[in-house]
């Protein structure tokens, strides 16, 4: 979860940590980056299930994590979410254009990012044939 | 083998959860005469410890005291409601008593007596004692299973709002 | 509460740090603006600045939402719009924007305040906000896009510019700037402070427009940036500025001939064919543009009354911007924070743990010698002296950490200046005079609680100095004086005390004029106003009889809310005390105890009874000399060293018996707050102590002259003397007794006589 602000990112972690999304996904792990910079800190930690950004960060913007992150070789493929208030609807588009799987503009409810989630997970997993429920998401 | 008191009881009891709801009062008695107030309204009930004495604060307020670590109020109901006074024995407590004016304060009464279940046509108004009556009297209550006791049923709020 | 707190599912911790981080931005923004309002002034504007206000905004506008603060959310969605025009320069800087902006954010502080208490919304207010604000925002296309194909970009890294970055790479295209690449090397470990040393190095010479990190990331220590950097200086000016062991700079080339097709039209195709790889349109669903169907109709969705019109800017709009300005301004109702979180130095936290390791370590040996007791029943004088030396040493780290939590609980005073920089700037507007706001010492500490207190009043005496003190330009001008008035707020330590001080260059007060306007209200009948101080002219203000306003000039106008201010001062355990000369300007001067919780104290028998007097109010203590009181005025008072010390006996204050042993004592006590001392005559010393002062109940709110107490073990229980209300009590009659009058009648015609006849000490 790559996020400047403090709250949302409690706001993300709550809902994907919670009883409920577990019963759905398995338990979830949410590991944290307050900027750009952290998140490249800690994409080798890897591998990830699901990457969630956002798009207007300072210095290393959100675009520029995802284009990091597609030119990996170990996330090219990861389901990647761009989670941004929807103003520029340019931003959006070109973090598409960069290889993110979806969005989901702000605000948005606990159910509607669980569902988001458990999708990009859920397809993720029938694409890869695994058997276990996934283990972890920045 | 049941009583026969215990007969009277029962059929009391169940005389009385026919009409419904019944409400539970604490008794103590103050100066030869027996008051009850609603045990929902009292927190705890204590020996009394040492008391601190508050400089110019109202009669009726004996002092402070401390209840684990909180500072309470304690007020002497003999003096708020004009008995006269007596000294603390044994038999004394301090019933620490809350009815949502969000203070917590002690009231020192002579001895604490027993719970009683009051229905509510165990209950007459405070105005059967003709005239009118203070605003900390709710009321008479007369516990049918009990040999004509009669329970000065009081109305917390004044007395605490306005020590 | 609020609307919309339905997210209990998603945490109360969130939402606590929704509330903390929402004050956060709304404090930065006040922040900001100040500045920008103060760049306009002198001339500049800073894009970036405007763009942090943006992105503040942003944030707040998706935390609302997320939180269920849909007020808080439309409010900032039709500001955001704003200051997008703003950042992307479609509309311009003018001190009227920046009036709706200010104005928006305190609407933000109360709409928070709303979040976290009772106190409802200002919706009425909010929604006139919004219709002046849509009336501003303007969609003009942004213009020159073909600007940035003449340079030789890499597409990939056009790909990645978001809106606002490529505006700013445009906008300095076109103001001639040139571009040029940095490429830097940095350890991913420290690359925070290598980066801000970098953008220190910078930003003298430009504009730094994206930080494009490079590589493949297989590297897991460093990162390689490619900086897009615009400026006017040269290639080797540059060079030698921004200096690092993996930093290379080059210019990007120019595009010979005419200008190619532009590079990032190739990303929004791809984006139509990326449109495959998602999993269906239901994942788009759920935005279904809540640009249209949330908040308020965006007024730019039709036409707007001036937006047709070229000219730049802000159209004048009178009814809009009047309405805001005129009776019904945006009164700040309160500056307190929504939030009970405290920004903490985590240095002030290593240090407590430091503290709880040396605890454990008195705790072991404590271990230790229990079990030599038990085992060999050891020689008693030596446990005594190990005892009473582990004692010392428990006693010493207990009292570390005991004032470092204390300094956790510290905030600077800056925090509630910073935000009555804004009412000064407010205010000012609202009657149309020029005022300079000076502050010193805003780094003084004082524990958050109290700061948070202190707001208020503080707003209230600002309010007050530029009402009724600051006079208009004009008459500022006509008596010899610069135009613009200045308001200076300092703050200083002195002692166990923090003074704050509140001085104005205005017109001063009038004694004469104070006391004939109490006069005339009733607040004192002609024979008290006769025997009147000096100082208690001044005091009249803070009556609660001067609180009714009046339009004229009349000196006698001051007092809106300051019987609060004063109130709410000493309920935190300060004074106010007044200076004024006509003609030059008024001072009040707060001093205030700097914590709360844990104070030291000197504990005193008065009649048997034992009583906590604070020693940072005492200057010291001596034994009463009978032979030494005079009575003056039926006052006592004592000669120490050639001065005098009036005295106050506190028995007989209280109503008890004399308690000293015959030879020893009684003492006298000399207190001190602010300006003001009294002996307080007790019967015993006790000692000295450390104590955690307690409230006392409401119940027993109408006993004056105790600040709290405390229980000293053993279930005895010390009352707390409040040395500021005592002396008040004792040294001020007059002010004291009129107050007392009138609550107990109800009713301003308390006369002196009376409340003498009464209260005589």
């Amino acid at each position: 979860m790559v996020e400047d602000s403090v709250s949302t990112r409690a706001f993300v972690r709550a809902v994907l940590e919670s009883a409920d999304f577990a019963t759905r996904q398995g338990a979830c792990e949410v590991i944290e980056a307050s900027s750009g910079f952290e998140a490249l800190r800690l994409l080798p930690r890897g591998p990830y299930d699901l990457i969630v950004t956002d798009i207007n960060m300072a210095d290393i913007n959100g675009l520029e994590v995802i284009r990091f992150i597609r030119s990996s070789a170990h996330h090219r493929a990861t389901p990647l979410l761009i989670i941004s208030s929807l103003h520029g609807e340019h931003d959006i588009e070109r973090g598409l254009a960069l290889g993110a799987n979806a969005y989901l503009p702000k605000p948005f409810t606990p159910e509607q990012l669980g569902e988001m989630c458990a999708r990009l997970l859920g397809a993720e997993r029938t694409r890869v044939g695994r058997s276990e429920p996934p283990s972890g998401g920045p | 083998m049941p009583t026969l008191k215990g007969r009277t009881e029962r059929r009391a009891a169940r005389r009385a959860g026919e009409t419904g709801k019944r409400v539970e009062y604490l008794a103590f008695g103050l100066a030869g005469e027996t008051y009850a107030v609603q045990i929902a309204h009292v927190a705890e009930i204590l020996r009394p410890p040492p008391f601190t004495l508050v400089p110019r604060a109202s009669e009726t307020v004996l002092g402070v005291i401390s209840v684990r670590g909180k500072l309470v109020t304690v007020i002497d109901l003999r003096r708020r409601f004009r008995l006269p006074p007596a000294a603390i024995d044994r038999k004394s407590r301090i019933l620490l008593a809350d009815a949502g004016t969000g203070e917590q304060i002690g009231l020192l009464v002579d001895d604490v007596q027993q719970v009683w279940r009051l229905a509510s046509e165990e209950i007459e108004p405070a105005n059967v004692l003709g005239g009118e009556q203070a605003p900390h009297i709710a009321g008479i209550g007369r516990p049918t299973a009990s040999d004509g006791a009669m329970l000065i049923l009081l109305e917390l709020r004044p007395v605490l709002e306005s020590p | 509460m609020a609307e919309g707190g339905g997210r209990g599912d998603a945490g109360d911790k969130a939402r606590d740090e929704f509330l903390s981080e929402a004050q956060e931005l709304v404090d930065g923004l006040g922040r900001d603006l100040l500045t920008l309002d103060e760049g306009l002034k002198a001339g500049r504007v800073d894009p970036e600045l405007i763009n942090d206000v943006f992105r503040g905004v942003h944030t707040l506008k998706g935390l609302s939402g997320l939180f269920g603060a849909t007020r808080m959310a439309g409010l900032s969605h039709e500001l955001e719009d704003v200051l997008d025009d703003l950042r992307l320069g479609r509309i311009d800087v003018t001190p009227t924007v920046l009036d709706l902006l200010f104005q928006a954010v305190s609407l933000y502080a109360r709409l928070l305040t709303a979040q976290s208490s009772d106190a409802p919304e200002p919706e009425r207010e909010v929604e006139q906000l919004l219709l002046a604000v849509g009336q501003l925002s303007q969609r003009r296309g942004g213009g020159g896009g073909g600007v940035v194909a003449q340079y030789e970009l890499d597409p990939g890294l056009l790909g990645v510019l978001t809106e606002y970055e490529e505006h700013r790479l445009r906008a300095n295209i076109q103001q001639g700037l040139a571009l040029f690449r940095i490429r830097a090397r940095f350890s991913l470990a420290t690359i925070d402070s290598s980066l801000d040393e970098l953008k220190a190095q910078a930003r003298p010479l430009g504009e730094i427009v994206t930080y494009l990190p490079t590589g493949s990331g297989a590297n897991v220590d460093t990162i390689e940036l490619e900086i897009l950097m615009a400026s006017r200086a040269s290639l080797s000016a540059l060079q030698a500025a921004i200096v690092g062991p993996d930093i290379s700079i080059e210019d990007v080339a120019r595009r010979i001939g005419p200008s190619a097709r532009p590079a990032h039209a190739a990303p929004v195709a791809g984006a139509a064919s990326a449109g495959a790889s998602f999993a269906g349109p239901g994942m788009v669903a759920p935005s279904a543009t809540p640009r249209h169907a949330s908040g308020p109709a965006r007024p730019s969705q039709e036409p707007t009354a001036g937006a047709k019109t070229p000219s730049i800017a802000v159209t004048p709009n009178p009814p809009a911007a009047a309405s805001l300005r005129g009776p019904a301004p945006n009164r700040e109702l309160s500056l307190r924070s929504a939030s009970q979180t405290v920004r903490v130095d985590i240095r002030k936290l290593d240090r407590l743990m430091t503290v709880v390791g040396e605890l454990a370590i008195v705790k072991t040996a404590i271990a230790k010698l229990t079990d030599r007791v038990r085992r060999r029943g050891a020689e008693p004088r030596e446990l005594s002296i190990e005892l009473g030396r582990l004692n010392r040493t428990f006693e010493r780290h207990l009292a570390q950490m005991q004032s470092g939590i204390l300094e956790v609980r510290m905030v600077p005073l800056g925090q509630a200046f910073d935000k009555l920089a804004r009412i000064v700037r407010q205010i000012s507007r609202e009657h149309d005079k020029d005022v300079n706001l000076v502050v010193t010492g805003a780094d003084t500490e004082l524990d958050k609680l109290i700061v948070e207190e202190l707001s208020d009043p503080l707003m209230h005496m600002i309010r007050n100095a530029i009402d009724h003190g600051i006079e208009a330009r004009d008459e500022r001008l006509s008596v010899g004086k610069p135009p613009i008035g200045t308001i200076a707020l300092n703050a200083f330590q002195k002692g166990n005390h923090v003074v704050i001080e509140v001085e104005d260059d205005g017109r001063g007060m009038d004694h004469g004029a104070l006391v004939a306007a109490a006069v005339r209200r009733g607040i004192v009948s002609p024979e008290e106003a006769q025997e009147l101080t000096e100082s208690e002219m001044l005091a009249l203000v803070f009556m609660p009889g001067f609180t009714t306003k009046e339009v004229a000039t009349d000196l006698s106008g001051r007092g809106v809310g300051l019987d609060v201010a004063k109130t709410n001062i000493s309920k935190l355990g300060g004074v106010v005390d007044i200076t004024s000369d006509v003609g030059i300007g008024t001072k009040m001067t707060i001093t205030l105890p700097i914590t709360l919780a844990i104070i030291h104290v000197l504990l005193v028998e008065i009649g048997a009874h034992l009583f906590a007097v604070p020693l940072a109010s005492v200057e010291e203590a001596i034994v009463l000399d009978e032979g030494k009181v005079r009575t003056v005025e039926s006052r006592d008072v004592l000669t120490v060293r050639g001065t005098s010390l009036p005295i106050c006996r506190l028995a007989r204050l209280f109503g008890l018996p004399a308690s000293h042993r015959d030879g020893h004592g009684p003492f006298v006590v000399i207190a001190r707050v602010g300006a003001r001392r009294l002996g307080f005559v007790v019967d015993e010393l006790v000692g000295q102590q450390d104590i955690v002062i307690k409230p006392l109940g409401k119940s027993l709110k109408g006993v004056r002259g105790f600040a709290g107490a405390t229980e000293l073990g053993d279930q005895r229980i010390a009352l707390v003397i409040d040395v500021a209300a005592l002396i008040e009590e004792v040294l001020l009659p007059g002010e004291v007794r009129f107050l007392a009058a009138a609550e107990d009648s109800g009713r301003r015609n308390g006369t002196l006589e009376a409340s003498r006849r009464a209260g005589r000490t």
